[in-house]
């Protein structure tokens, strides 16, 4: 008798878990054949389904900003329960859909709007640009690092600003020349662009835009080059030094646990922003993983020297003391650190003080060494 | 300075290869919308063979005959059919972007290892453009083209083939369009991607009038457009002026050379479907 | 037996033809489909989901306004010889327009009206331009239109990363969001902003009386079929020519004074706000066959085909890709069975 209590039990349990399957559904702005921001997100849907056992999910791509509420009634009609909408276009768009769809959890990527039923996540670069940074800076030689930028939008200024500040702590003098190719993917435009920083005497490149023509063109003429976004090693194994790898993984899988649990539901979300880092694993130095940076070049970096607090250190170690120190639970570093100034001298972050979230979200200031056009500059 | 002359020529090859194809379709009288979509789709599968055999010339070959092989289906549409030509490519350019994309998924993110050089590439389309003057202007078939694009009857009276001579010129024409998406993914961006041709087709399209319908004068429209495409982002910065202006000269300087330098004469039985009378 | 010449072809052989192009198209998308697992049980189920819900009716409206507006003026356009391929350029100025009545001037009822009437203007004003090189000084419109498309977008990237970037957009490149009374009304929750709908409607049958009741659509359609009468009867060509790209280029401009209006509420990268209706249009405009009344089948066509497509992608997780197959296919189906119509077998 207890046996079959217990198989019953156990019988239903299983149709419990069966049935009870949470599904996610995620809508891309891009296509996710293309090497950068849509293609992460899709990498990590599939290793959240694959880490929770109990996650079901679907994705739509190449979603156009206007049609993200007709997607979502869509989706929330197919039963989806949690919705990652991960484009900052999407914003009001979510919001309202939220105001529909009251029970409903939504997430937004970097954005900045938030309801009971609506989170909002970032997995952010910033630290691991300082660290490219500091490298670019020990490996130039004409004092000129080449940077091919998307849009001049605050998160693109926020990274090259890290960056700059970075070179700048090794080679006080070398500048980041900045061209603006006003896409997140055309191979074209990146490849000119590349070109035309070449011509002016950049010898070491860094670039937000979603194909690794950067770095291929980089390689042709023999300069280093940092990758973006996803593994960009095996496109010039020689010349690409390190760069910046995400892992949106880290993020879906500790919220949709936590939703999966309760402790998140379609209440209690106004608060609720992942601005997440280094230190919570949602970020990661190199151009592929778990190679930080390419061991063809550790030797270069060992031997270049930079001033830390009135001590000369080799770059190399720096940059590996620093990724520690944010890796950690308590980083002590951050590359946004006051006294600052921007290019033109006006304090943007008094001493004492590291910048704040709503100062890193909305930085349109430029840092010392940034040289060519920034458009939205403040006077 | 001899920088900027090399990304003139090398960011023009492609361009040159598109306009030189387009153009020889649209001196036998058939204008071809579809540049764009007929780029994307060869330049795949330049890419795809090139990823299997490690061949290039293959590649390149591949390329050349998907090119023409599309070209050959626009001039059934389009000469034997006798449908709108323009709206036959526009149809043309948006199957093949999107075929191009939706058959390329699997080759997304691949490196490619053996590329092939720019140079060659910009030679042979140099090469290419002086082959299609002299076969123009210097031979009797050359007559015979581009007399269908002028008179077509006159061509009928005189025993040629409309139909033959358009099929000929547009498959030709479809192979250079191939090989321009060859450069493009073999040489001058070694990797597979969807939207790779990035609006180059279209620009090849305006390019063969500006060039006034001339494969010599192509050589220079399509150079001083690479010109100018380097030269937005080489500026940009070093002049008080937006960066979206620079981004916009290109395509103002075409309209504004080509209103100032007068009028280049279109063949003028273009885009007109021939039929014999009775 | 033997095939000739079919001068004037029924229209119900002209409808059959064209049936057998769409289940020729349908064919040929088979192995397309099947690439990706799907059957065409499925993607014929993914079409009549669409007509069959309300949110995909919806869809259908909201992809149909702009290829109202954009496609009547197109037929006439194309009716007449001039070949406009920049209706995306004169959206985008359209949108201009409108946003700059929208954030600039004092609110009031003629808040609205101005955005359509400026937008409007501004469209016109950019095909207008590629009419007047033409005129002028010899240059191609299909170059023209074409290189004019790309300085709209580089106009309005300018506008929202530089002068008209908004306080509220944190940096981002928009502007700020359009006040209330600069917004159009929709049908219930759906982004169907019905004011723009109702004007394509009456224009695109304004379009059909001015080409066929008046003396200026007398002279266009002479234009179009003879222009040697044209000139023969002393037709002035070239005003004839800036009318046409005033209307056509007048109409592309209002679609997307009803886009930023009735959908995004602001301004944003231009790449965003057209999303191709421009060229889609020009199906829509040679589908027609030149009568301004007839986009009013055959712009929701097209909307049927873009719905389905996202139908499609949205329910099997397909490339977005699939839906400029799935249009590109039908479009040459469509143009091959057209011209087949016009011939009959003689036995």
């Amino acid at each position: 008798m207890r046996r079959l209590a217990f198989g019953l039990l156990l019988a239903l349990g299983l149709a419990l878990a069966q049935t009870d399957k949470l599904k996610a559904c995620f809508i891309y702005v891009g296509p996710i054949g293309d090497i950068g921001w849509t293609h992460a997100h899709d990498q990590a849907r599939k290793k959240a389904e694959a880490a929770l056992p109990w996650l079901e999910t679907k994705y739509v791509e190449s979603v156009p900003e206007a049609q993200v509420v007709p997607v979502i009634d869509r989706l929330v009609g197919e039963g989806c329960r949690v919705i990652f909408a991960t484009s900052f276009g999407y914003m009001d768009g979510v919001l309202e859909a939220a105001r529909k769809h009251p029970d409903v959890i939504f997430g937004h990527a970097s954005g900045f709007k938030r309801a009971p039923n609506v989170m909002t996540y970032m997995a952010d670069f910033y630290q691991v640009y300082y660290l490219n940074g500091l490298m670019a800076g020990a490996l130039t030689k004409t004092g000129k690092v080449g940077y091919v930028g998307a849009f001049p939008i605050p998160e693109v200024k926020r990274h090259i600003n890290a960056f700059a500040l970075g070179v700048r702590a090794v080679n006080p003098k070398a500048s980041v020349y900045v061209k603006w190719i006003n896409a997140w993917f055309d191979p074209a435009k990146a490849r000119e662009a590349t070109e035309a920083l070449m011509s002016q005497g950049a010898d070491v490149f860094a670039f937000t835009e979603d194909t690794p023509t950067v770095v291929q063109t980089a390689a042709r003429k023999g300069k280093y080059s940092f990758s973006h976004y996803s593994p960009m090693l095996k496109f010039a194994p020689d010349h690409v030094v390190s760069g910046q790898l995400v892992h949106w993984e880290a993020i879906y899988i500790d919220f949709l646990k936590k939703v999966k649990e309760g402790v998140y539901t379609s209440k209690n979300l106004q608060d609720v922003d992942y601005f997440w880092l280094l230190k919570e694993g949602a970020v990661e130095l190199g151009a592929d993983y778990g190679v930080p940076i390419n061991p063809k070049h550790v030797s270069l970096l060992k031997a270049a020297r930079m001033k830390v607090g009135g001590k000369e250190v080799p770059v190399y170690d720096r940059v590996m003391a620093l990724l520690k120190d944010m890796s950690s639970q308590a980083p002590t570093f951050d590359p946004f650190t006051g006294p600052l100034k921007d290019r033109k001298g006006v304090v943007r972050i008094p001493a004492g003080r590291k910048a704040s979230l709503q100062e890193l979200l909305t930085m349109e200031w430029a840092a010392p060494g940034v040289v060519g056009d920034w458009p939205g500059e403040p006077k | 300075m001899e920088e900027v002359f090399l990304r003139a020529v090398y960011f023009g090859t492609p361009l040159l290869l598109a306009t030189l194809g387009a153009l020889l379709g649209e001196r036998a009288g058939v204008v071809n919308l579809g540049v764009e979509g007929m780029m994307a789709l060869s330049a795949l599968a330049a890419f795809a063979v090139a990823q299997g055999s490690g061949n290039l010339l293959l590649a390149s070959l591949a390329a050349a005959a998907v090119g023409a092989g599309l070209g050959l289906f626009h001039a059934l549409v389009t000469v034997t059919l006798r449908a709108n030509a323009f709206v036959a490519g526009l149809a043309l350019a948006m199957a093949g972007v999107g075929a191009a994309g939706l058959l390329g998924k699997r080759y997304e993110g691949l490196p490619l290892f053996l590329t092939a050089r720019e140079e060659v590439f910009a030679l042979a389309s140099v090469a290419l453009s002086v082959l299609l003057y002299l076969l123009l202007y210097k031979t009797r078939p050359g007559l015979y083209l581009r007399s269908v694009g002028e008179n077509p009857k006159a061509v009928d009276l005189f025993g040629g083939s409309v139909a033959g001579l358009r099929y000929l010129a547009l498959g030709l024409g479809g192979g250079l369009i191939g090989l321009a998406g060859a450069d493009l993914s073999l040489a001058y961006r070694p990797s597979w991607a969807d939207g790779l041709t990035a609006g180059l087709g279209w620009v090849a399209v305006a390019l063969v009038i500006f060039v006034g319908w001339h494969p010599l004068r192509a050589v220079l429209g399509a150079w001083f457009f690479g010109l100018l495409f380097f030269l937005q982002f080489r500026l940009q910065g070093s002049v008080p002026i937006p960066p979206e202006a620079f981004a916009a000269m290109p395509y103002a300087l075409v309209i504004l050379v080509l209103a100032l330098s007068g009028r280049g004469r279109a063949p003028k039985a273009l885009g007109v479907p021939y039929e014999r009378e009775r | 037996m033997r095939l000739e010449k079919d001068p004037n072809p029924s229209p119900l052989k002209q409808a059959l033809a064209l049936l057998l192009g769409l289940l020729l198209a349908l064919f040929l998308l088979w192995p397309v489909l099947l690439v990706y697992g799907l059957g065409p049980d499925q993607a014929l189920g993914a079409l009549l989901d669409t007509l069959r819900e309300p949110l995909g009716r919806a869809e259908v409206l909201r992809r149909s306004i702009p290829l109202l507006l954009i496609g009547s003026g197109l037929a006439l356009a194309f009716r007449t010889g001039f070949f406009n391929i920049g209706a995306e350029g004169q959206l985008l100025l359209g949108a201009v327009g409108a946003g700059a009545v929208a954030l600039f001037l004092p609110p009031g009822p003629w808040t609205l009206p101005l955005m359509f009437l400026l937008g409007g203007a501004l469209g016109a004003a950019w095909a207008f331009l590629a009419a007047w090189l033409r005129a002028q000084r010899g240059v191609n419109e299909i170059l023209s239109t074409l290189m004019l498309n790309y300085l709209a977008q580089y106009l309005v990237l300018y506008l929202v990363s530089g002068p008209w970037k908004g306080e509220t957009a944190r940096g981002f490149l928009y502007t700020d969001p359009f006040p209330p009374w600069a917004q159009l009304p929709t049908l219930g929750s759906s982004l169907v902003h019905w004011p723009t709908l109702l004007l394509g409607v009456v224009l695109a049958l304004g379009l059909q009386v001015l080409l066929f009741r008046t003396p200026l659509g007398f002279e266009l359609r002479v234009l179009g079929g003879n222009p040697l009468a044209a000139r023969y009867l002393g037709l002035k060509e070239w005003r004839l020519l800036f009318a046409l790209a005033l209307l056509s280029g007048g109409l592309s401009g209002m679609a997307g004074v009803g886009e930023v209006a009735g959908i995004h509420h602001r301004l944003m990268e231009p790449a965003q706000i057209s999303l191709g209706y421009g060229f889609t249009a020009v199906i829509v405009a040679w589908l027609a066959r030149g009568h301004p009344a007839l986009v009013l089948f055959t712009a929701p066509l097209m909307g049927v085909v873009l719905a389905a497509g996202d139908g499609l992608k949205l329910a099997y997780s397909v490339p977005f890709r699939v839906v400029d197959v799935v249009a590109g296919l039908i479009l040459l189906a469509l143009v091959v069975a057209d011209r087949l119509s016009g011939y009959r077998w003689r036995k």
